[in-house]
């Protein structure tokens, strides 16, 4: 600070000096800059107007460093079993009032409870982290690159970047894969080059630029206030089909009887109905095809014909196939196929055709 | 931080009357909240060595009559320093102005025009001047403080 006691008189010019005027940032006044305060007195002696004293001070604007690493939203990433690419996202902040690098690091965690609730149980594989390189908030494979570090990254910027990994196919509905990741601030100044790590200004006031760590306390174990480090977390969700496939079969009419308490005899008509269930709270399954391969004593009815998607009442194989599908289907070498389409989760659907004992 | 010490140019010759000046002062300080017994917290003024966006200042006038007769008309002008903004003052003969040092009045009675043409009431951080005009004069010798409050932005 000075105090300078000045006598000196500039007319009628209110000196207004500020040094490195610095333009409107929501981080503050960009460090380095010089707050210069002038003060101007007038004033008469004896009717006569003197000339104006001033006097003024000035202080330097120190650099206050302060990133924010955030995950993107607030639910889980919902993944499938065998997904090659799921993503998370996060949003890096520098509210330093400086520009800076942000170094990055992404893990996983092992077992605890997740950024949305869940128990980690599995670890997705290939972790990696990638900026957002053409700036459309999604993750384009082969266009956003992989980083270490985020360079350069000017006061207020905001950086998207995305945590990816891969699902093994054998993981089932509800599992979990937490992640996080912490960014470290970093000094700026080179372009394409990853700074030194940012220090706080140890001991006393320098008569230079001197740097304060301003950041909150992070999830990651060790993350704490103002330690120039933010951390957050995220999870992977998987979200799988919950499948049961149960036959049933019914005799319609054998040749002694017609259908009036048909028994099983050679030569009479049974119905099969291939019955899909979906669990609820799962996924929807879609593509869901049927390959039914006849047993041997049996022959397939080509004059009924093979019907799919029909519905069902009560719960698999206690309940009663309504037989309301739509004709289609093939029989093939044996094999009668068909499709179901998409199955919802918490409903059941139905494949169904005839055959005769020989 | 970095002391700056302003030389301000002579741009006028000093007029004859050298001892009927009046010395001036400018200083800031930083309000901080520190601890103290009883969990409570006290506020302290300290020296601004650290300054970050965000830390409140004290700028303290300190004004003294080193002639030997008294003056009057004593006006004194404090332009807002850019990256500050005005927080207030407890002197109540105290005036701002928002338009420059073009007018000054009580803060609670200006008012700002909007670039889209609606007026509203002005706010601290419109304050670009603040001014004390002193109605006694101050005897040879008399000296006085002024202050008021900003934050940096």
């Amino acid at each position: 600070m000075t105090k300078n006691i000045k006598l000196l008189a500039t007319g009628s010019c209110l000196a207004l000096a500020v040094f490195g005027a610095s333009p409107a940032l929501a981080v503050g006044t960009a460090s380095g800059s010089t707050i210069t305060n002038t003060v101007t007195v007038n004033f008469q002696v004896g009717g006569v107007s003197q000339t104006a004293s001033t006097g003024s001070n000035a202080i330097t604007v120190d650099r206050r460093v302060a990133i924010r690493v955030q995950e993107t939203g607030t639910v889980t990433t919902s993944v499938v079993p065998g997904q090659a690419t799921a993503v998370t996202t996060f949003t890096i902040t520098n509210d330093t009032n400086a520009t800076i690098d942000i170094g990055l690091t992404a893990a996983q965690l092992a077992g605890g409870t997740a950024a949305h609730g869940g128990t980690d149980n599995f670890d997705v594989t290939g972790l990696g982290v990638f900026v957002d390189s053409n700036g459309n908030g999604t993750y384009d494979a082969g266009t956003d690159t992989a980083v270490t570090y985020l360079d350069e990254v000017v006061a207020d910027g905001v950086r998207t970047v995305f945590v990816i990994g891969g699902v093994p196919g054998t993981r089932v509905n509800g599992d979990v894969a937490g992640v996080t990741l912490q960014g470290q601030a970093r000094e700026g100044g080179a372009a394409a080059t990853q700074g030194t790590v940012i220090t706080a200004t140890a001991g006393a006031n320098t008569a230079g630029v001197d740097t304060v760590l301003f950041d909150t306390a992070g999830v990651v174990a060790g993350d704490v206030a103002n330690d120039g480090r933010s951390s957050d977390d995220d999870d992977f969700t998987v979200s799988a089909a919950i499948l049961n496939v149960f036959k049933q079969s019914r005799i319609i009419s054998d040749p002694v009887n017609g259908t009036t308490n048909p028994k099983m005899i050679p030569g009479a008509t049974i119905e099969y109905c291939i019955v899909v269930s979906n669990g609820s709270g799962g996924a929807s399954a879609t593509s869901v095809n049927i390959s039914d391969p006849l047993p041997a004593q049996t022959t397939y009815d080509s004059t009924y014909g093979i019907f799919q998607s029909g519905t069902y009442t009560g719960t698999a194989p206690s309940g009663t196939c309504n037989l309301d599908g739509t004709a289609g289907g093939t029989f093939s070498a044996g094999t009668v196929s068909g499709t179901l389409g998409t199955v919802n989760p918490g409903t059941t659907r139905t494949l169904y055709f005839r055959a005769t004992i020989n | 931080m970095r002391i700056l010490i302003l030389l301000f140019l002579l741009l006028s010759p000093v007029s004859g009357h050298a001892a009927d000046a009046v010395a001036l002062d400018s200083s800031v300080f930083v309000e901080r909240e520190v601890p103290a017994a009883g969990g409570k917290t006290k506020i302290v003024l300290e020296e601004p060595k650290v300054v970050i966006p965000g830390d409140r200042l004290v700028f303290i006038l300190q004004y003294r009559n080193t002639g030997t007769q008294s003056a009057k008309d004593f006006v004194v002008t404090n332009p807002m320093p850019a990256p500050v903004a005005y927080q207030g003052t407890s002197d109540t003969v105290a005036q701002v102005s928002v338009d420059g040092g073009k007018t000054f009045a009580p803060l609670a009675s200006l008012k700002v025009r909007e670039t889209d043409g609606t007026e509203r009431a002005a706010r601290p951080e419109d304050v670009t001047h603040v001014r004390w005009v002193l109605r006694e004069p101050i005897a040879a010798g008399a000296q006085g403080k002024l202050s008021f409050r900003g934050v940096v932005r």
